[in-house]
């Protein structure tokens, strides 16, 4: 009896870790085959900057350009705001205060994306608007602000870490010296905590780059790239937006399907890649909850 | 761990249980917002009378009601343009059996701003060259010195259809002068209401005080308002009808439903969403 | 520039940046709880949404959130578990050790939008199932199942060796060692991880607003292959409709019951990791 209720154990285990192991081969298969008739019939035809159904144009460079310069103007307004701000919770806070800090933005962290968005349509759009005299606050800007915002916590919170797990004798050692609160920061600390930075970033903009909800509320959803190229106040699109906006209308097995599933796919590779080699920056790993 | 596997067991089978006591008819109905109001109010009015028949509503644009009902994922599809050849080959297996209840105009609107600023009429060749980018300043149609924010739809969407097939010739034509494009009446007519220099297409039933409604001025120089009058009597040249499509002829209780919105009660619900009825 | 000069800049900047984070941070709570706060009374909570959402309250999309989060939890946790035992009882071997987390991070950092449309796909399309809330409670659940495993897996990994050895040393068998030693202490660790990943669940909009919700006249969904509807997909409606004073009112309101479920859940996780600590750690 106890042989037959371990057999059962055993193979409960077994299955149950099939299943959370084939789950992502599942996913990126499904989503090799819906985009496979994508793929068939456009070819390179798919790179290029007109996305009109009816004309069978999927050209998907618009959203690839949308999703690539929202998430590196985030980045360029979170990083360095993080980085100093883990800096100053790490190393300047007293340490009594820092698990209150970092519990308050842990919790941040993981607000609801849809909220972000919802601050985003009744707040943020329309003060881009005022600000810049536009016709509509609905702009890529607006979209990186909004975005920068939302991965400000998570990458507060792992740079804090990063920074915080730096043994205290490299300080002390480099106070010794005789050096100043900057210099021991910057000479000692930073160069030690860096690849956990650079992996905290990188999961940063993994996250960035998924993003649907906020996002989709208040890019203006144009599929054009704007002109001039570097015009960051004018509508555009980002892989997510479109795929949140125009999944439902497309139908099933169409072409048109299928371009959009190929641009998931896109996402899908570029940010398991990114989760990947943040994963070889991050060695201390185990930090899943962000 | 026993509790555990005690309260998964208690779950299942308050599911089971919960599924074979309640023999409630669901009616899946998806489709264009701009039908939404008539069938989620016909709905729960319908409901009062038929408590075990469940109906559940959704939005998602004309298109998305199509697609679902092709794919047989719902009963009914809200659509508020007509199908078209292209769809009905997409879908074979599907017989689509339309069924109108109401009629509509779609109206360009424009910011409450610019209508205070002396825009109240337009022709439909100026509207059609503000969506193609050839006038770029509301000062090119006798307006006030401000860029022109033309708002447009996502492409599957009921309203642009209808709008698109008069202004531009084509249900499906592009837009190169649009400066967004959103989905829902509802969030079209929120960032035209945000903004003050905007125009965009809303079904006759959005206007309010932020967003105005144009008159159009036809190829004889007559002005057309939007007004429901003008709608009954086919003045005002871009109407619609408001229809709802089923696979087949409806049975049961979804035909019942049907036959609900047409009924003068029903008819009572089209008219108070700011729609013509079928007896005007 | 001397060196003091410096280190002051370098104080303030430090200093700077996070006073406007706490500003941005906190200008963002204040938004929502006092927006919130004006719309939510018993009223609200209790009653049924109408006209779009902006008229009346949200009482059947906060039992759709609980119900698809629930289907999650009693998805996700048998199968994470599992997952947690094969990866500190069985796999010895550190090059499947290291394929096995590959996987459980890569399924953690799939974008949720993708998700959605995996499950709109593989389930709505090709298993035919239909707009149903089961299908989002599925699709949750492989969202969280990573979350689980790790948490599970850290408190398990860390039972000394000890507990162990002594416990084969009474000659019991593999299974009977996991039932009665390690599972009653890495229990606390897949609880832990289970209300984390309920958090994150139950804000989720992409991967439910395809494949499980609908928008008005749900109630109580009859079957496991029916749709409901849940607070954040209407939150998305709503704000939509952002000009509209009432709409964005109710908006409120139902983003500070979706964040007030969110803090439980992230504080319950919290409080069962300080006082849930297993015997072996305290």
């Amino acid at each position: 009896m106890s042989a037959y209720i371990s057999k059962v154990g055993k193979g409960y285990i077994i299955i149950s870790t099939l299943i959370s192991m084939i789950i992502i081969l599942l996913i990126l298969g499904v989503l090799f085959l819906s985009s496979y008739d994508a793929i068939h019939g456009g070819g390179w035809r798919l790179f290029t900057l007109t996305w009109n159904p009816p004309n069978n144009q999927f050209g998907i460079l618009p959203m690839l350009y949308g999703s690539l310069v929202v998430t590196v103007i985030s980045l360029v307004i979170a990083v360095p705001l993080g980085i100093f701000t883990a800096i100053f919770t790490s190393e300047i806070l007293h340490p009594k205060y820092r698990i209150y800090v970092k519990s308050f933005l842990e919790l941040l962290a993981g607000i609801p994306s849809i909220i972000y968005g919802l601050i985003g349509v009744a707040f943020f759009s329309v003060w881009v608007g005022e600000l810049f005299h536009l016709q509509s606050g609905r702009t890529i800007f607006t979209a990186a602000v909004l975005l920068s915002i939302m991965i400000l916590p998570t990458i507060i919170t792992l740079c804090d870490d990063a920074i915080h797990h730096v043994p205290q004798k490299y300080r002390e050692v480099a106070k010794g010296l005789g050096l100043y609160k900057h210099e021991v920061i910057i000479t000692s600390v930073l160069p030690i905590a860096k690849t956990d930075i650079i992996g905290a970033v990188l999961l940063a903009l993994g996250r960035a780059l998924g993003e649907t909800m906020a996002v989709m509320l208040v890019i203006g959803s144009i599929d054009k790239i704007p002109t001039p190229i570097y015009n960051l106040l004018a509508p555009g699109q980002t892989i997510t937006s479109k795929l949140g906006r125009e999944i439902a209308e497309s139908a099933f097995s169409s072409i048109h399907f299928s371009a959009m599933v190929f641009m998931g796919m896109i996402l899908l590779i570029i940010v398991l890649a990114l989760t990947f080699i943040a994963q070889q920056f991050l060695k201390s790993g185990q930090r899943l909850y962000e | 761990m026993k509790i555990y596997y005690v309260s998964v067991l208690i779950l299942l089978f308050a599911i089971i249980t919960g599924c074979n006591a309640s023999k409630k008819e669901a009616i899946l109905c998806a489709g264009a917002t701009t039908v939404l109001p008539v069938v989620s109010n016909a709905a729960e009015q319908f409901k009062l009378t038929h408590q075990d028949v469940n109906i559940m509503v959704n939005a998602g644009g004309s298109g998305v009601g199509i697609n679902l009902l092709g794919e047989q994922n719902i009963q009914i599809g809200m659509i508020s343009r007509n199908i078209t050849q292209k769809e009905i080959e997409k879908y074979p297996d599907v017989h689509f059996v339309t069924h109108p209840i109401g009629k509509d105009a779609v109206v360009p609107v424009i910011s409450s701003e610019i209508y205070d600023a002396g825009i109240m009429a337009l022709t439909i060749e100026q509207i059609a060259k503000i969506y193609k980018g050839e006038i770029k300043n509301w000062k090119e149609v006798g307006g006030p010195d401000k860029e022109i924010l033309a708002v447009d739809k996502e492409m599957s969407r009921g309203t642009r259809h209808v709008f698109m097939k008069i202004v531009l010739g084509n249900e499906e034509a592009a837009a190169p002068g649009a400066d967004l494009v959103l989905g829902s009446n509802n969030e079209e007519q929120t960032a035209i209401a945000q903004s003050d220099a905007a125009i965009g297409m809303l079904s006759n039933a959005w206007i309010n005080g932020d967003v105005k409604g144009l008159s159009i001025i036809l190829a004889n120089g007559e002005v057309v308002e939007p007004t429901l009058e003008n709608i009954i009597n086919g003045k005002f040249p871009i109407t619609r009808n408001l229809l709802l499509i089923t696979n087949g002829e409806p049975q049961g209780e979804i035909k019942e439903f049907i036959d609900f919105i047409k009924s003068p009660g029903g008819q009572k619900i089209v008219e108070q969403a700011g729609y013509v009825s079928l007896y005007q | 520039m001397n060196r003091r000069v410096k280190n002051n800049l370098f104080l303030a900047v430090c200093w700077s940046a996070a006073i406007l984070c706490t500003l941005i941070l906190s200008f963002l709570l204040s938004v929502i709880i006092l927006n919130g706060a004006k719309t939510i009374n018993p009223d609200f909570l209790l009653s049924n949404s109408r006209n779009f959402g902006a008229e009346g309250g949200i009482f059947y999309q906060m039992i759709g959130s609980v119900l698809l989060i629930s289907g999650a939890a009693f998805i996700s946790l048998p199968i994470a578990i599992g997952t947690a035992l094969c990866k500190s009882e069985y796999v010895k071997n550190p090059v499947l050790q290291k394929i096995s987390n590959m996987m459980i991070y890569g399924l953690n950092g799939i974008p949720s939008v993708i998700f959605g449309i995996f499950g709109l796909i593989f389930f709505v399309n090709f298993l035919n199932t239909g707009i149903s809330w089961f299908v989002g409670s599925i699709i949750l659940a492989i969202m969280i199942i990573p979350t689980i495993v790790l948490s599970s897996y850290q408190s398990m990994s860390s039972i000394p060796r000890m507990y162990r050895e002594s416990a084969y040393a009474l000659g019991m068998d593999k299974w009977k060692v996991i039932t009665k030693v390690i599972l009653p202490q890495g229990i606390q660790g897949a609880i832990t991880g289970l209300f984390l990943g309920l958090a994150r669940a139950v804000g989720e909009t992409a991967p439910v607003m395809f494949i499980a919700t609908a928008f008005s006249g749900v109630k109580l969904p009859g079957s496991l292959f029916q749709p409901v509807t849940a607070l954040p997909t209407h939150i998305l409606t709503l704000a939509q409709q952002a000009t509209n004073t009432q709409a964005l009112q109710n908006a409120w309101g139902a983003s500070l019951v979706l964040i007030l479920v969110f803090f439980i859940f992230s504080l319950s996780a919290l409080f069962i990791r300080i006082t849930l600590q297993p015997v072996s750690q305290r």
